[in-house]
């Protein structure tokens, strides 16, 4: 049966250019870097929420893909793989954030146990087109809310949610089972969710 | 509130499935039970709605652009990097 060494290679938009950098062109690694620098610095924002350390962030993921490279196997899609090498960086940093402290998300704490809390009706902001909800300041305490989230279930929801990868695809860089990730990323909306609910309960 | 629909278990039961069912994840039947249950229970639809316009805010949330001086610092570094990556063995 088929086994590692016969794995079919995967091939998408940034084979080509990787193949050249791997076959003597390092001059190229500068187009590999403009394909995904905005990309690793707002990932980076996202998870750290400092500019500072989005910039790392970026360097480091940098220095690491021009490092290995060569050991790429186009086993996967040439992005994920490069979130696989930003998230491990992000998490070996392990930056002790003042905002999220590390601890587990259970669903009870979503679970509204008196009748008067709960809901009859669907509130208005629910109901109103994105166009009319988003605006800047919805958007900066929505990204705050991001960073108190735990760092595995912000993870979880930055890579699912806000840079569009799959479940699966998560699951890989992250090196969890689907389930895990479906998982983290319920308990990590809910907690979004809750934060919306202050949010415009407070805005009236 | 509370009605003879409004079971707390099959609640529970639906409630862990609401992002599975807005992510498209759920076997026709899960799916089909859901919708059933939301028509009748109101506090799962609106927990439903809440949840979906969350995952619609977070996939619209704007992207920065790279300032340039990061950008630079950046350019510097891979300028600086030694140009030595080994050319793979083809097997």
């Amino acid at each position: 049966m088929t086994t590692n060494r016969y794995r079919k290679k995967i091939r998408d938009t940034d084979t080509e250019l990787v193949e050249a950098i791997n076959a003597g062109k390092p001059e190229l690694f500068e187009e590999l870097v403009k394909r995904y620098e905005q990309k690793l610095y707002n990932f980076g924002l996202r998870m750290c929420g400092d500019v500072c350390d989005a910039e790392d962030l970026v360097q480091e993921t940098f220095l690491n893909v021009f490092r290995y490279l060569k050991d790429f196997r186009f086993e996967t899609k040439f992005k994920n793989w490069l979130y696989r090498i930003a998230t491990s960086s992000c998490i070996k940093k392990r930056r002790k954030s003042k905002y999220a402290p590390e601890r587990e998300l259970s669903l009870d704490e979503f679970i509204s146990k008196d009748d008067a809390q709960t809901p009859n009706e669907i509130p208005a902001w629910a109901q109103l087109p994105l166009d009319q909800l988003l605006n800047e300041e919805l958007s900066r305490t929505f990204k705050e809310a991001i960073l108190t989230l735990p760092e595995k279930y912000r993870l979880v929801v930055v890579l699912r949610d806000l840079e569009g990868f799959s479940t699966i695809e998560t699951a890989q860089i992250l090196n969890l089972k689907s389930s895990n990730v479906k998982v983290r990323l319920h308990r990590a909306r809910l907690f979004l969710q809750e934060k919306l609910k202050e949010y415009f309960k407070n805005d009236g | 509130m509370t009605d003879d629909i409004h079971n707390p278990q099959h609640c529970l039961e639906m409630f862990k499935k609401l992002s599975e069912y807005i992510d498209g994840e759920l076997d026709t039947l899960t799916c089909k039970e859901l919708e059933e249950h939301v028509k009748e229970c109101v506090t799962c639809k609106s927990c439903l709605a809440t949840l979906k316009k969350t995952v619609n805010i977070c996939r619209e949330m704007d992207t920065n652009p790279v300032p340039a001086e990061v950008s630079q610092r950046l350019k510097a570094m891979i300028q600086n990097m030694p140009r030595q990556v080994r050319t793979v063995q083809e097997r």
